[in-house]
């Protein structure tokens, strides 16, 4: 069953044709990977799924409704969350704000609520600190929960970045290359407990350079070059094929093959 | 005038700025809005006191209808600026602000026009002693500043603050977080709005009469210096601000009859509050009192164990 799919999405900027008509699909409870050169177009794909960005042509669905043009927060509360490529921290907020800031339907975040429902909204605060706390220790960063974001390592606010998108529960979630700039034992962590994510029903949109990422722990692989998807199949179907090696890796073949 | 009124009429003054300051905090300080036409909605709220209770309306009843009315405003000035780029709210509200006057300025049918407009004390029946009567709107008023003071604490220091203060660092990830800015956006213009109406209510009910003349720009430059100096993003700060400033700008209108100067004090104190605000901008940015952070954020329970384990 399709979570996401994505349907002939067109994009340009000024001169330049981003997306050429994107078509891919991604099913409940998997991880799919996304790969491309730099600049094939996959952070804009990934911004238009979640409206950050306008399409100019194309529509987007995620769970069977037509999300296209819903706004982010909207896409948010049906499910969907977005770990960005560059860390979008509240730089003057603690780590911990951050992390809570992130939790779905809190009471206290509307007038009458927080004026109000105080015991209630309390309450809920504090199983939010809860959930960031075990977040904090996943990620190795429980003694940093009270400084300002904006006082964190760059790999340090990936992680919060990442830690964020998880605090929701979203039914599926958008990773702009989570784990580029974190030390590779963590990123392998990360990986390993958004795997385990999938065995709940949770599904994992991954854009990735790192093939033995991609190998070890996608279900599919889609791979994009100049505005379109030019491959899919397994990590390994295609990582082994010619085309992802000429376009992607670089290294031309012989001209025999 | 008799010191003792002085002073009292100072603290009067100091409670209408530490409201209007309190105000733009919410707006700008937690919220990064900045607004720059302040004085407009302080000004609505003045006027439609005075003319409504003309009407014989009891006094509360005026002070929100003013509030209301700010309020309605202060939505229909920012809704179109905040659907576009941060900068256009800047330019609206300085607009807005000028705008207000020159139509309360024109009016002359309800609201006198220049002439301006006498307002109903609501305490002349007590037949009160200048001093008293001074007293009895300087309890008034702080008895207002404590009210508010109050809710806009509870509504920054909760997770309703928590979103404030997000969008203020960047509202696109906030709305990637499930947040409705534009949403937060207005309803903040909206709370700053009939707040400054409220101590627009006050002012008039104080001074018993008002014209356009008194609600130039200065007094937004005013509140924006107070606000600076105080802190942003402390309540606590604002109300500093609001009385420093005040007693800063008093004490140059005495200087002016004591000290031979050259020039006029109290037109000098312009030039001191401009060189004041470079100062602070460049090495006190976050003015007197810091932003604190949101307390309401609970300690780690210790007893779950598997995280200390490893
Ligand atoms: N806001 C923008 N305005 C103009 N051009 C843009 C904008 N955003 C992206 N581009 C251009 O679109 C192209 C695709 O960018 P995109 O960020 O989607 O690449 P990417 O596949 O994510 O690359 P990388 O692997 O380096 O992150 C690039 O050429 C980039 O310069
Ligand atoms: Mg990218």
């Amino acid at each position: 069953m399709e979570i996401l799919s994505v349907n002939n999405i067109k994009k340009h900027f000024g001169g330049l044709e981003v997306l050429k008509g994107t078509t891919m699909d991604v099913k409940k409870g998997t991880m799919v990977g996304l790969v491309g050169p730099n600049g094939s177009g996959k952070t804009t794909l990934l911004k238009i799924i979640f409206s950050m960005l306008k399409a100019d042509a194309g529509n987007i669905y995620f769970k069977g409704q037509d999300i296209t043009r819903l706004p982010p927060h909207r896409i948010y509360q049906q499910g969907l969350s977005f770990a960005f490529q560059l860390p979008r921290l509240f730089f003057r907020l603690p780590v911990m704000d951050n992390l809570i800031l992130a939790g779905r339907e809190q009471l206290g975040e509307s007038l009458g609520g927080t004026l109000f429902l105080r015991p209630a909204w309390r309450r809920q605060e504090a199983q939010l600190a809860e959930k960031a706390w075990q977040l904090l220790d996943f990620l190795e960063m429980s003694s940093l929960a009270r400084h300002m974001a904006g006082e964190l390592s760059g790999g340090q606010r990936k992680l919060v970045e990442i830690g964020r998108a998880l605090m929701a529960d979203p039914a599926m979630m958008l990773l702009d290359e989570p784990a580029a700039g974190v030390n590779p034992v963590l990123g392998k962590k990360i990986y390993q407990k958004l795997r385990t994510l999938t065995g709940q029903g949770m599904t994992f949109l991954v854009v990735e350079h790192k093939l033995d990422m991609l190998l070890g722990f996608a279900d599919w692989v889609y791979m994009i070059d100049n505005g379109k998807i030019m491959l899919s199949g397994t990590p390994r179907e295609v990582i082994e094929s010619p085309e992802f090696y000429t376009t992607y890796v670089g290294e031309k073949k012989d001209a025999a093959s | 005038m008799d010191p003792m009124v002085f002073l009292l009429d100072t603290l009067v003054f100091v409670g209408i700025f530490m409201i209007l300051t309190l105000s733009l905090n919410l707006e700008y300080g937690f919220t990064g809005l900045g607004n720059f036409g302040k004085v407009a909605f302080f000004m609505v709220g003045a006027y439609i006191y005075a003319i409504t209770i003309q009407f014989g309306l009891p006094f509360y009843i005026s002070l929100v209808l003013g509030a209301v009315v700010a309020a309605i405003l202060g939505a229909l000035v920012s809704l179109p600026a905040l659907r576009l780029r941060e900068d256009y709210l800047a330019i609206t509200t300085i607009a807005f602000g000028e705008i207000v006057r020159i139509i309360f300025k024109a009016e002359q049918a309800i609201a006198g026009g220049v002439w301006g407009i006498a307002v109903p004390s609501i305490f002349q029946d007590l037949n009160l002693s200048i001093r008293m009567s001074v007293i009895v709107n300087l309890l008034l008023i702080y008895c207002m500043v404590a009210v508010i003071f109050i809710i806009l604490q509870m509504l920054t220091n909760s997770p309703y603050g928590r979103v404030l203060r997000s969008i203020r660092e960047d509202d696109e990830a906030v709305a990637a977080l499930g947040k409705n800015v534009i949403y937060y956006k207005v309803q903040v213009f909206m709370i700053g709005s009939a707040i400054a109406g409220i101590a627009g209510g006050l002012y008039a009910q104080y001074l018993r009469f008002i014209e356009p003349n008194m609600f130039l720009p200065l007094v937004t430059f005013f509140v924006w210096i107070m606000l600076i100096l105080g802190g942003t993003g402390n309540n606590k700060g604002a109300l500093v601000g609001a009385l420093l400033i005040e007693f800063i700008s008093r004490g140059s209108r005495i200087a002016k009859d004591y000290v031979a100067l050259p020039v006029d004090p109290h037109n000098v104190q312009f030039v001191l509050f401009g060189i004041l605000i470079i100062i602070l901008i460049m090495y006190w940015p976050n003015g007197l009192l810091r932003e604190k952070q949101i307390q309401t954020v609970p300690e780690r329970r210790i007893a779950h164990g598997d995280s200390v384990s490893k």
